[in-house]
């Protein structure tokens, strides 16, 4: 386990961390630890019982759906200052929908799903804080997985016809 | 160097008194780049021709097949190493570029040009420059990519976003190494990986999301799909970089590139001419216009 | 003896088989005359010999959607309005060849040499002569010289003719180009029922009126003539405010009545085939069924085609609405960025002969009326 004040120098690299109050920038750092992945490791699989959500620190961590007859399909990467893994933090999905590995060595804050969701019930101003982060999260990856559907590179005849 | 946006070049290869009519050129070489791309390069036949001929990066030709047409290719050359050949890198997606494939070393193509404005290479000195580009939006910017490179030290940092569908489809990989070298910041995108693929998987605009820019002292030349580019500009004006400061490479249907037939109008410019390179603050009231 | 010297500028009375002769001369001069003639119940412009060949006695009825004539037996030769064709025909031709290539081992160009005609307008109308005057600023520019256009234009006469009878679809008055000429012209006709008044405008004009068996104008005909033209210039029921043009329309790209007008428009193309002015062209290759030969040829090009506009994977203006936009919006907008003038002379001919009778002066109204409500 990493030292508790290097969780918290870790945190502050994070801007989001900066908008917090002392109490629950500490409160989450006792949720949190690092963790740092070779390139290869896997942080969880599809189908996966949630239990983290995770900020990337350094390195790429790639998200990618099993596609039968395709393989793995690689359909995002999460960069330094993302945030995967997010949906465990919403009250209803408990399973994991894509598989999360780092493609390169990584450092990644991993905070206790359970927990940061319990402490966003009972404090409702951290809670804000935490649930307003989580739809900027939602909306660039909306935003990205849009424009990878309108698919720009393809040609006429890859393009669906409207 | 003179790189304005003004058109200076349109008439230095004497067509003044003939419509459309192409020199001949000849394929020297030609390079598969990716799926359904090649790079050509081409040599004037008339090395009169060759000697008077003269573009600025971000400039196009009209590349002409005989019995299928023209069709309206960047300059991709880099102005100092090309030898005076012109270099071409084409998608073969219609009737003319599908032609353009079926050519070997030693056929002849016609080239009327150069036409259009130019990256303001000048203009951006002392920036940091931001280059977003994407899938056959990389071609028009390699001469730019090189200019930058030769005078490194007249601008601040550079970043290189290139997207592409896959990674099958990337364009000059064998280039970036010499490009990052040299100080580039080189964030490759692509819409989709397999697992072997270790770059990142997503598109050009969100690398706004992850890093921070000067908007004082940041330019930005995007040249891709048009909803690319408008996500790029999105972004950068969301970020406050002032939109004198964006360049972007418009694509319209072009059957002239002298602002004469008409067809890639928009608004009160004719692409051809008063483009492809336009400052975002001449197309703020018309870039974003339905179908306009 | 009265001094019958002429100068650029007299004005003098000319018995009307004179121009018969007056034709012929310019014939002899190496000039193919061309001019209005009946055919197909209509009236086109093409090759004609002389006053025989001019449409003797008819008047035009045209409102939108509709074109007809009317015979009044009188002999007089410039009473109707002219019909779909334009003198563009000649000087911007509808399919030119510009040159061909064939492969003998590598390829060869032929460039077309044949030399370009030499062209007399007869009868060419205020706003027809306003109509060249624009496609000059189009084809004859310091970054583009339309070789083709230039050569035709440099060795063109031009005989105009002052309108005195507009139809219901004109309204070159509120254009400020007509309906009398006020220079730009060779030699400008005014027709009354026994005699044409002729203005002499250039050294050409003068030189050949000199050879031909002219008199000095009563003041009474002048004052006829003058009558006429003014009646004509009140006469006329159609007009468009251009007070607030080119911003009313660049500056409303998004008011509903385009969407109105895209039901009703049925994308034919017509009003920029008709209209003097549109100068958009395409250029295709016909090749050889052996693909060792082919003609590049330019021809005609509307914005209005679906192709006009197509870039691979799509269009960008899928839409009939966002094509007529972009006719009204260059006509009467960004054609006074680009060429600095609009490109619309009120000649009306887009509104007689679109088949779903779109008027564009209504169009404007609904759409000012639209933005001030
Ligand atoms: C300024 C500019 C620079 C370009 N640079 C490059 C480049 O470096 N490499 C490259 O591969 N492509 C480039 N393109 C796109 C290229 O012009 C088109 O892919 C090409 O015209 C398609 O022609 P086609 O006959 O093969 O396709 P078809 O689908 O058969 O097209 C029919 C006709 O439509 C027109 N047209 C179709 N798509 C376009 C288009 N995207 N832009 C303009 N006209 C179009 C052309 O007149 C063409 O002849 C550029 C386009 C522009 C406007
Ligand atoms: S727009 Fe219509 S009225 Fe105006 S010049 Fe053209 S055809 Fe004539
Ligand atoms: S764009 Fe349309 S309205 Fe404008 S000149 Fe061309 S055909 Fe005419
Ligand atoms: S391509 Fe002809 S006007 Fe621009």
């Amino acid at each position: 386990m990493v030292p508790e004040e290097d969780i918290k120098s870790a945190l502050r690299k994070v801007p989001w961390f900066d908008n917090l109050t002392p109490e629950h920038f500490n409160k989450t750092a006792e949720m949190s630890q690092l963790r740092h992945a070779k390139a290869g490791e896997i942080f969880f699989h599809e189908g996966d019982k949630q239990d983290y959500v995770y900020i990337v620190l350094e390195g790429r961590v790639s998200l990618d759906i099993f596609v039968p007859h395709h393989g793995k399909v690689r359909f995002y990467t999460a960069e330094p200052n993302d945030v995967f893994g997010w949906s465990s933090v919403t009250p209803s999905v408990r399973q994991r929908t894509a598989g999360a590995m780092a493609v390169l060595d990584s450092i990644v804050v991993c905070i206790d799903a359970e927990k940061l969701r319990q402490f966003a019930d009972e404090d409702h101003d951290f809670g804000y804080l935490l649930m307003r982060r989580l739809t900027n999260v939602v909306a660039s990856r909306l935003m990205i997985t849009r424009l990878q559907l309108i698919d720009m590179f393809a040609g006429p005849t890859e393009q669906k016809n409207d | 160097m003179t790189t304005t946006l003004i058109n200076t070049a349109a008439h230095s290869a004497g067509y003044a008194n003939k419509l459309l009519l192409p020199h001949w050129a000849e394929i020297v070489k030609i390079i598969p780049e990716a799926e359904g791309v090649s790079t050509f390069h081409l040599k004037f036949t008339d090395p009169e021709v060759q000697s008077r001929y003269h573009f600025e990066p971000g400039q196009f030709n009209m590349l002409y097949i005989p019995g299928y047409g023209e069709a309206a290719i960047s300059m991709s050359s880099d102005l100092e190493t090309a030898n005076g050949l012109l270099v071409h890198t084409i998608r073969h997606i219609g009737n003319v570029t599908k032609a353009a494939n079926r050519l070997k070393v030693g056929d002849v193509v016609g080239i009327r040009g150069p036409f259009g404005t130019s990256w303001p290479l000048d203009a951006i000195e002392g920036m940091d420059v931001v280059i977003a580009c994407g899938g056959i939006g990389l071609p028009p910017l390699r001469g730019a990519i090189y200019q930058i490179i030769r005078n490194r030290e007249k601008y601040g940092k550079i970043t290189l976003l290139y997207g592409a569908r896959t990674p099958a489809d990337l364009m000059y990989p064998s280039e970036y190494e010499t490009w990052q070298k040299a100080g580039f910041d080189m964030q490759v995108t692509v819409d989709r990986g397999d697992d072997t693929w270790t770059g990142r998987v997503g598109v050009v605009p969100m690398w706004f999301y992850h890093f921070r820019v000067d908007p004082h002292k940041t330019a930005i030349l995007t040249c891709g799909p048009e909803i690319m580019m408008r996500f790029v500009i999105y972004e950068a004006l969301a970020r406050r970089i002032p939109s004198d400061h964006i360049y972007i490479s418009l694509e319209r249907n072009m059957k002239c590139g002298q602002g004469a037939c008409g067809h890639c109008q928009q608004g009160p410019y004719f692409i051809c001419k008063d483009g492809p390179v336009f400052p975002f603050r001449a197309l703020e009231n018309i870039f974003n216009v339905e179908e306009y | 003896m009265t001094d019958k010297t002429l100068t650029i500028g007299s004005t003098v009375a000319l018995p009307k088989p004179e121009l018969d002769l007056l034709m012929a001369d310019l014939r002899n001069n190496g000039f193919q005359t061309v001019g209005p003639h009946l055919q197909d119940e209509s009236i086109v412009y093409k090759e004609i010999a002389g006053l025989k060949d001019l449409p003797r006695g008819i008047t035009t009825e045209q409102t939108p959607a509709s074109f007809r004539m009317i015979q009044t037996g009188k002999e007089r030769y410039f009473d109707f309005i002219p019909g779909s064709q334009s003198w563009k025909q000649f000087l911007f031709p509808p399919s030119h060849l510009l040159f061909s290539a064939v492969k003998e081992g590598k390829w060869q160009l032929k460039e077309n040499d044949e030399p370009a005609p030499h062209y007399a307008l007869i009868g060419v109308r205020a706003c027809e002569l306003a109509a060249i005057g624009i496609q000059d600023k189009v084809f004859l520019r310091d970054d583009f010289s339309d070789p083709i256009y230039r050569h035709r234009r440099e060795g063109l006469f031009i005989l105009a003719v002052n309108c005195l009878d507009p139809d219901a679809t004109c309204f070159c008055a509120s254009m400020g180009t007509g309906p009398r000429h006020t220079g730009g012209f060779d030699l400008c006709l005014t027709e009354l029922d026994d005699v044409f008044l002729v203005e002499v405008g250039s050294e050409l004009g003068r030189s050949l009126l000199s050879a031909r068996n002219f008199e000095l104008p009563l003041a009474f005909v002048q004052n006829t003539a003058n009558q006429a033209m003014e009646r004509a210039a009140h006469s006329m029921v159609r007009s468009m405010d251009t007070s607030d043009l080119p911003g009313l329309l660049t500056g409303n790209l998004d008011a509903e009545r385009w969407m109105e007008i895209g039901k009703r428009c049925l994308s034919c193309a017509n009003c920029t085939q008709v209209c003097p002015t549109c100068f958009c062209w395409n250029a295709t290759d016909q090749v050889d069924i052996l693909g060792k030969a082919t003609r590049r040829e330019r021809l005609w090009d509307s914005c209005f085609n679906p192709n006009y506009s197509y870039v691979v994977g799509g269009n960008t203006r899928p839409n009939i609405r966002s094509r007529y936009r972009q006719w009204l919006t260059h006509k009467l907008g960004t054609w006074k960025d680009q060429f600095g003038v609009l490109g619309c002379v009120g000649c009306g001919r887009c509104i007689t002969w679109c088949p779903a009778g779109i008027d564009l002066t209504e169009e404007v109204a609904a759409i000012r009326a639209e933005v001030l409500a």
